[in-house]
């Protein structure tokens, strides 16, 4: 005989279980209505800490202001620099900001004499200050205004202001002026400040100007950004040889720091040409940083009255064609009575001096290899690679090297250590932009703004962030967090001892219907799962009541305090996910707090349906 | 002569009871169940009748037998009788509850009927828990012992009589080989009582369900019972009491 052998409907305890809540529903209820009333307040003041929470949350997040980090002080910042850090995944926004000295510009409406002196500021796209505040990104020729400087200027999206840049240069005051239309007006909390927005090209060339340099693009006059010369040592070139202590003088207070005399071989191997008949010839070196004009100026002082002839040099200049092929160069500037003095023919650049520009830097006595050109491209390297520019042939050599002027060479030892560019439209060297002042940088998100600001901290930079309204958020939370655990493990302790009474109440109530089961051959195992389904439906149900409860309470809440919150903010809210693990949490507690009914069932012996009868 | 199969044979059994220091011991030297066999247990209070039923009701284990067998009368193909004082020693209590599910049915006094299912429910119960469906069957049957019209109420809106009647088609609807009747006339009157005895009279003889039914009323089931068995109570001492179950009356069938 086999009597386990017909198989069981699945489910059946589970509907048994369920068929006698229905019957006692009135006891269901109110056990439903008890849990309920525990975690319905448990969900209300959850939703308002999250609600509240997210609200200020929201408010720091919407507000860009709130992921704007700006340094406390002026910094020296490179373009590398800009370009790593825009790398990080926290950093949404970072764009370089000039001083605030050089960024003044006066606003105003066309045919009015009222200017606003007011303060420029760069921006490129994707700028959130621009953007999340109701704002566009300006291009060439347009401006957006903070909400205080269209007040100001009394002035809306459309207008076209002009802006006059000022500056004072050779005790004269200058200006140009430039047109630029409006294409937005800021909401009144992205700056309370009157500012203008624009390109960071306007306002690099604003800054240039300030400073007295010219901007070719946009035609505005000024000087230009000289490289100054630089040299690693001279080479002096003297009637007599100089004594020991004459040798030491010219190392004392003139930057240079040692001295020999070159035989004439060291001097051909190195100049090209032939140490000159009657002529003694010493090598100053300038030790670690390269000597400036200054230094040959003081060099000179000391040898005044002594027919001394001062020739600059650069020992690592490297210059090539564009054919690849090296190039061996000397610098060489001297005036027609010291090349007469040498024996050397004429120069057609003359003697050195300092303030020379491209004009005269572009010239060349070519080698007698290149006889037939008339110009060339050439390049050297600088520090950050290469640098081009033409030279014009003024001659052939006289020596075993092609001739430049000797400010050449200083402007492309300059190179090696400052960043030089060859200005096509100038056709000048320039002094590149060696960096930035400052920055404005927006975090992707607040949360990123604490790691941002150690960052900074720990490249000694001062910045100014709102970390600290963040971090009061935080704090709230993080407090709100613990009086909402500590209200929710009392009502969830209470609620689970509400369920554990009455699941264990009921089991005594029905021990003879229990023992019945027992005695029609349901096993311990199978009355045991009797008051736990029972116990998972009054849980379920409660929570869906509980939730309707919350659903109900929440609405009226966030109507009573609508007013004092923009659309779509809700002082008491949850997410779903939040109302999901409600569900099963809640469940699991039911399932835990049944147990020990579950426990007494199957203590619950059959001979006591035959006994109780 | 024809042999009538086996259902149940306890052999020199006892169960001991203790309660308050006094002790009561209940001998069963013989006790034979037959197939369509119509069992009677009478006695007065106290002489041991439902602890026989427990015993046999497979829900109280005996102190000691000798032989305690069921016999599947149901299935053929199986030879070996199930030995239940090994599932008893053995602690198998999940092949006794299985046993007791799909091979008894059980009357109690007053009906056991779950008050949470309708009467339909309650007589679908034993055949649902053993994986059956029944349910002409149990229109049928109940059309037949006059509760049909009760079917879709709840116990507690029944009357005595029809209570019972719902226990005892709720006992034989799985068709078991035992009905256990504990003396499911104790609170019915007099003609209820005697339709009830004729009722599991009919089934033992219709079905071949071997019905044991205690009662305390001898002449009710006198004229019905195949086989009846009683008890001599002796009280040895003050704190123990001794009952021998005995035979007393065998109809040939």
């Amino acid at each position: 005989m086999n009597p386990s052998q017909p198989t069981q409907p699945k489910g059946i305890i589970a509907r048994l279980a369920l068929l006698d809540l229905r019957h006692e529903w009135v006891l269901s209820l109110c056990m439903v209505l008890a849990i309920a009333a525990v975690l319905a307040p448990l969900l209300i003041l959850l939703g308002l800490k999250h609600g509240t929470i997210q609200t200020m949350r929201d408010r720091l997040v919407e507000d860009p202001v709130n992921r704007e980090i700006r340094p406390a002080r002026t910094l020296q910042l490179s373009t590398q620099w800009f370009e790593d850090f825009k790398q990080r995944p926290d950093v949404e926004f970072l764009i370089p900001t000039i001083l605030r000295g050089s960024s003044i510009v006066r606003l105003s409406k066309p045919g009015e004499r009222k200017r606003l002196v007011i303060d420029l500021v760069p921006t490129a796209p994707s700028d959130p200050l621009i953007l999340e505040n109701e704002g566009v990104v300006p291009k060439k020729g347009e401006c957006v205004l903070s909400y205080a400087a269209a007040e100001e200027l009394g002035v809306k999206t459309g207008a076209v202001l002009t802006a006059e840049v000022t500056r004072t240069r050779k005790r004269r005051r200058e200006s140009e002026r430039t047109d630029l239309r409006v294409v937005a007006v800021l909401n009144p909390r992205a700056d309370a400040l009157e500012r203008i927005y624009t390109p960071f090209a306007f306002v690099n060339d604003v800054e240039a100007y300030r400073e007295g340099r010219a901007v070719p693009t946009r035609n505005w006059p000024g000087g230009k950004a000289l490289p100054p010369l630089s040299y690693d040592g001279l080479w002096v070139l003297m009637l007599r040889s100089l004594s020991a202590i004459e040798e030491t003088t010219l190392t004392i207070g003139t930057g240079l720091a040692d001295i020999h005399s070159l035989n004439a071989a060291e001097f051909r191997q190195q100049l090209g040409f032939p140490l000159p008949d009657g002529y003694s010839a010493y090598q100053l070196l300038a030790k670690g940083s390269p000597i400036l004009a200054s230094s040959i100026k003081r060099v000179k002082n000391k040898l005044r009255g002594k027919s001394a002839i001062l020739l600059p040099y650069a020992q690592a200049i490297e210059i090539k064609r564009m054919t690849g092929e090296t190039l061996k160069v000397i610098g060489l500037s001297l005036s027609e009575s010291q090349t007469s003095r040498l024996g050397l023919p004429k120069l057609p650049w003359g003697k050195f001096n300092a303030a020379a520009d491209f004009t005269k830097q572009g010239q060349m006595l070519f080698p007698r290899t290149l006889a037939g050109q008339q110009s060339l491209t050439l390049s050297s390297k600088i520090m950050n690679g290469e640098i081009e520019f033409p030279v014009t042939q003024r001659g052939l050599s006289f020596g075993d090297y092609a001739i430049v002027p000797a400010e050449l060479i200083g402007t492309l030892r300059t190179g090696q250590a400052s960043k030089i560019v060859f200005d096509e439209t100038q056709q000048t060297f320039l002094l590149a932009k060696a960096g930035y002042r400052g920055f404005r940088l927006y975090a992707r998100s607040i949360d990123d703004i604490p790691t941002l600001y150690r960052e900074f901290i720990s490249q000694n930079m001062d910045v100014m962030t709102q970390v600290h309204e963040i971090e009061k958020v935080k704090v709230l939370d993080r407090g709100l967090t613990r009086i909402f655990w500590l209200v929710a493990i009392v009502g969830i302790v209470g609620g689970m001892a509400a369920l554990i009474a009455s699941l264990y109440a009921s089991v005594e109530r029905k021990k003879r219907d229990i023992s019945v089961l027992r005695l029609m051959g349901l096993s311990r195992t199978q009355v045991f799962q009797f008051p736990i389904y029972q116990g998972i439906t009054i849980a379920v149900i409660s929570v869906v009541v509980a939730i309707g409860g919350y659903a109900l309470l929440s609405s009226i809440i966030n109507l009573v305090f609508a007013a004092d919150l923009k659309m779509g903010q809700k002082i008491c809210t949850l997410p779903y996910n939040y109302l999901i693990i409600t569900f099963f949490v809640t469940a699991g507690m039911a399932a835990l707090s049944s147990l020990l009914a579950a426990w007494k069932t199957t203590g619950i012996d059959p001979a006591e349906a035959i006994r109780e009868e | 002569m024809l042999t009538i199969p086996l259902v149940l044979d306890l052999l020199n059994g006892l169960k001991r009871r203790e309660q308050g220091g006094i002790t009561f011991e209940l001998h069963i030297p013989q006790l034979t169940l037959q197939k369509g066999q119509f069992v009677a247990v009478v006695g007065e209070s106290g002489c041991g009748k439902s602890t026989l039923l427990d015993l046999l009701a497979l829900v109280s284990r005996p102190t000691a037998c000798s032989q305690f067998s069921y016999y599947d009368t149901q299935n053929a193909e199986t030879l070996q009788p199930t030995d239940l004082k090994n599932l008893w020693d053995s602690e198998s209590e999940n092949a006794l509850a299985a046993l007791r599910r799909s091979r008894f049915g059980y009357v109690l006094q007053t009906g056991g009927l779950l008050p949470f299912l309708t009467v339909f429910q309650n007589l679908q119960l034993p055949s649902k828990l053993n994986g059956y469906h029944h349910d002409l069957q149990i229109k049928n049957l109940a059309k037949r012992f006059g509760v049909d019209g009760v079917l879709d109420k709840k116990p507690q809106y029944l009357s005595g009589g029809q209570r019972q009647r719902v226990a005892i088609l709720r006992a034989i609807n799985h068709q078991p080989n035992i009905i256990l009747a504990d003396e499911p006339t104790a609170a019915v009157d007099k003609t209820r009582a005697l339709s009830i005895v004729k009722d599991f009279h009919t089934l033992a003889k219709e079905n071949g369900t071997t019905i044991v039914m205690v009662t305390h009323d001898r002449e009710l089931v006198a004229p019905f019972a195949d086989v009846t068995y009683t008890f001599d109570v002796t009280e040895e001492s003050e704190t123990l009491t001794q009952s021998n179950c005995k035979l007393i009356d065998i109809i040939s069938i």
